[in-house]
């Protein structure tokens, strides 16, 4: 038994070493109501996105006496890394909520703090706040508010002669002038096709869901979507744009499609501003003129408000929030969703939520952001709604609608005969059994 | 334990020490797999059990889970998505098992000759097993591309003028995942075979050529009896295997187009991870660990039968 002393003092160690580890993983900074505050807050990829640091930097700025540390998760599965840390009860103080689809979820959940006096205090400059209210209550405020515009290149339209689009395009001006880049682009001698629509549900459903009137994704009723889809179809069968198999099968990157010039038109969403500007400082995209306008409309009928869609980008307060840290965690809400943040995140091409005077001239002071007409009209003047009405259902009807998508893109399944099946499973699935 | 002694405990001295001796051996040998048990009972074992207790609930990830018994399993017997998923997992299975064994037989009888460069040939065959599974997708959607894919260039040179659209195509996406799995998995099991094929006597062949078989009574005869243990193996595996699909299926056509590729183990992922539906989704699992428990004990009572 010489080994005795020396096993039995290798495992007192190794159990004292859990022991004390399992208690600092546990410790947390006692709140001093008088004295610093330090607040956790979520974040991801923080690298290359910027808007974090951002945030706090101008946050801290103005009240020094708080300060604002990351928890940094990863940016494909954040929100399943989130719930898991948010039902271990280690989620930091302050969560973003990346998409309106799981902001329920939280919600419902009892997750998330009520923070209806911070929202009765933002003025109404704030776009996106209504989504983030249940029965009365509001339980987050959007920082950014992300809006789908049209993307085009003014030297493919100057190659092939076609005007350029204008504030009231609607869907058949948009047909026509596909069809003229791509007669017009090959008389030219380029390469380039008139568009490319990505492979994701938004660039169909996001539009439909949001300018059709009546249509209502917890309806179970489809019927809306199909002169969408008509439409995206007779578009890749005319050669206009590359077809969905080819864009899925190559793997295709919208960046790379219309950064490369190789398409004229793209319907995408308004953080491809900065990543479009940074590809071409960095030489990943090529140089060339480029603008957007608002995303073409159903009717004709000239509206003061381009409608399209978008979800906002929210922050909200982790339930389970030390007391003491409640009031700071509200001034950094107040602050996140107002002026002053909106202004910094606008210097650096972000779309915040609040769009006033100064924050609109911060983001056209940003070098590269086209600063014509058009682009300053689609960014200040649109209607953006929801492409996640928030609501219980809404992930599992999202689910059948995705495999819809690539139903029909595929020409797997007649756009009618598909979107009777979405409605039937959606009815049986999700609606009925609820 | 082979050692237990037969006769009740010795009283003398000498036994005890021997007895206390021996505790000592034994709890050495728990300690050695001590950390290994540790480990699968806590991320294994724990969570199994924990999935049969949630499957009887409506448990969402938060709050507590409520018991609402069979619920989950008749709502499974109604939905649409999981018959679907079903089939496919079926589909997919009845196809790559039996090509997988076949071709990595194949691939095992080819390569365990003396031929020039056979470590290269074993090495390339094996290579796709331990290639990242995103990098074999990309790659292999690009050569089922359908108009500039070489797949079908190939066809185009064989005079077929209407060919398949692969992962595009609602009817040709199961059999485009079924070849990328076969390809993906015969190195491992040829390696297996491999090993099995180490075992057989050569006395045995050398015998049968001596009584003028030819090869493929050799083969029939001598070689598949001899590899039965490792086929039996290589089976079982390719089973559980066939029905757990999930990377390959997520990440070369997400189950799509339509649903024509969707498979239980993501169906289990979309219910669980994408909705939040965890109740249901550990039903779906119980539903699929019933299957492969079925399938696998069937395989053994079989097996059994065919050594008595």
């Amino acid at each position: 038994m010489r080994h005795r002393h020396p096993r039995w003092t290798a495992i007192a160690a190794a159990v004292t070493a859990l022991t004390l580890t399992a208690t600092a993983c546990g410790a947390d900074e006692p709140a001093d109501s008088g004295g610093p505050v330090t607040l956790t807050m979520s974040a991801w990829s923080l690298k290359t996105t910027p808007e974090f640091q951002k945030l706090a930097e101008a946050f801290q700025a103005q009240n020094p006496e708080v300060k604002v540390e990351f928890k940094e998760y990863d940016a494909a599965n954040y929100d399943t890394q989130l719930t898991a840390d948010l039902a271990a009860g280690s989620a930091p103080d302050l969560y973003v909520l990346k998409n309106l689809k799981n902001f329920i979820t939280y919600q419902s959940g009892e997750q998330l703090l009520d923070v209806s006096d911070v929202a009765g205090g933002l003025g109404n400059d704030v776009n996106g706040l209504g989504n983030y209210k249940v029965d009365g209550m509001t339980y987050a405020v959007p920082y950014r508010q992300d809006s789908w515009y049209l993307y085009y290149n003014k030297d493919l339209f100057t190659a092939a002669g076609v005007t350029p689009p204008s504030e009231t395009w609607t869907w058949a001006e948009y047909e026509k002038a596909s069809a003229d880049l791509a007669a017009g682009l090959k008389a030219a001698g380029s390469p380039a096709k008139a568009a490319y629509q990505h492979t994701w549900q938004s660039t169909v459903q996001g539009l439909a869901l949001a300018q059709t009137s009546g249509a209502d994704l917890g309806s179970g009723d489809y019927g809306y979507l199909a002169p969408y889809y008509k439409r995206a179809l007779e578009q890749q069968k005319a050669g206009a744009q590359v077809d969905y198999g080819t864009a899925t099968t190559n793997t295709l990157q919208y960046q790379a499609q219309f950064g490369t010039q190789q398409a004229a038109m793209m319907l995408m969403g308004s953080w491809y501003v900065a990543t479009l500007i940074a590809q071409q400082k960095k030489g990943d995209a090529q140089a060339f003129q480029w603008g957007f306008a608002p995303a073409p409309q159903a009717d004709a009928g000239a509206k003061a408000k381009p409608v399209t869609f978008g979800d906002p980008t929210g922050i909200g307060i982790n339930a389970a929030i030390d007391e003491g840290k409640v009031a700071a965690a509200k001034k950094f809400l107040t602050f996140a969703a107002g002026e002053g943040a909106a202004s910094a995140l606008a210097s650096i091409g972000i779309t915040p939520a609040t769009l006033t005077e100064p924050v609109v001239k911060a983001y056209f002071g940003v070098e590269g952001v086209p600063g014509d007409e058009l682009s300053k009209f689609a960014f200040t003047t649109h209607d953006t709604r929801a492409e996640n009405p928030v609501s219980p259902q809404t992930a599992a009807l999202q689910n059948i609608l995705l495999e819809t998508h690539s139903a029909i893109m595929s020409e797997s399944t007649p756009v009618d005969d598909a979107l009777r099946q979405a409605g039937e499973r959606a009815r049986s699935e999700v609606l009925e059994s609820k | 334990m082979s050692t237990t002694t037969v006769g009740g405990p010795p009283r003398t001295g000498a036994g005890r020490a021997k007895r206390g001796h021996r505790a000592l051996r034994s709890l050495q040998g728990v300690s050695f797999v001590l950390p290994n048990f540790l480990g699968f009972g806590l991320l294994t074992l724990g969570p199994v059990v924990a999935l049969f207790y949630i499957s009887f609930t409506n448990w969402n990830v938060f709050g507590t889970a409520k018991w609402i018994g069979l619920d989950n399993f008749t709502r499974l017997l109604k939905d649409a998505s999981f018959h679907t998923a079903l089939l496919n997992t079926l589909y997919y299975s009845a196809f790559h098992i039996p090509l997988t064994l076949a071709v990595s037989l194949a691939l095992a009888l080819l390569l365990n000759r003396k031929l020039r460069g056979v470590a290269f040939f074993r090495t390339a065959a094996f290579f796709p097993y331990i290639t990242s599974i995103v990098a074999i997708a990309i790659a292999w959607n690009l050569l089922f591309s359908r108009d500039a894919g070489p797949v079908n260039q190939i066809l185009g040179l064989f005079g077929v003028d209407d060919p398949p659209g692969w992962t595009a195509s609602s009817d040709w996406a199961m059999p485009a995942v079924i070849i990328v799995g076969v390809w993906r998995e015969m190195g491992y099991y040829m390696l297996l075979f491999l090993a099995g094929l180490q075992t057989v006597p050569p006395e045995l062949h050398e015998a049968a050529r001596i009584d003028g078989a030819n090869a493929w009574q050799r083969f029939r005869n001598v070689t598949l009896p001899c590899l039965r243990p490792t086929t039996f193996f290589v089976t079982v595996m390719l089973t559980i295997g066939s029905f757990k699909v999930f990377d390959l299926i997520l990440v070369m056509t997400n189950g799509g187009p339509g649903q024509s590729t969707l498979v239980l183990s993501q169906y289990i992922y979309q219910k669980g991870l994408v909705e939040n539906r965890f109740g249901y989704a550990s039903a779906i699992s119980v539903v699929l660990f019933a299957l492969c428990m079925l399938v696998t004990v069937v395989q053994f009572a079989v097996n059994r039968r065919r050594n008595a």
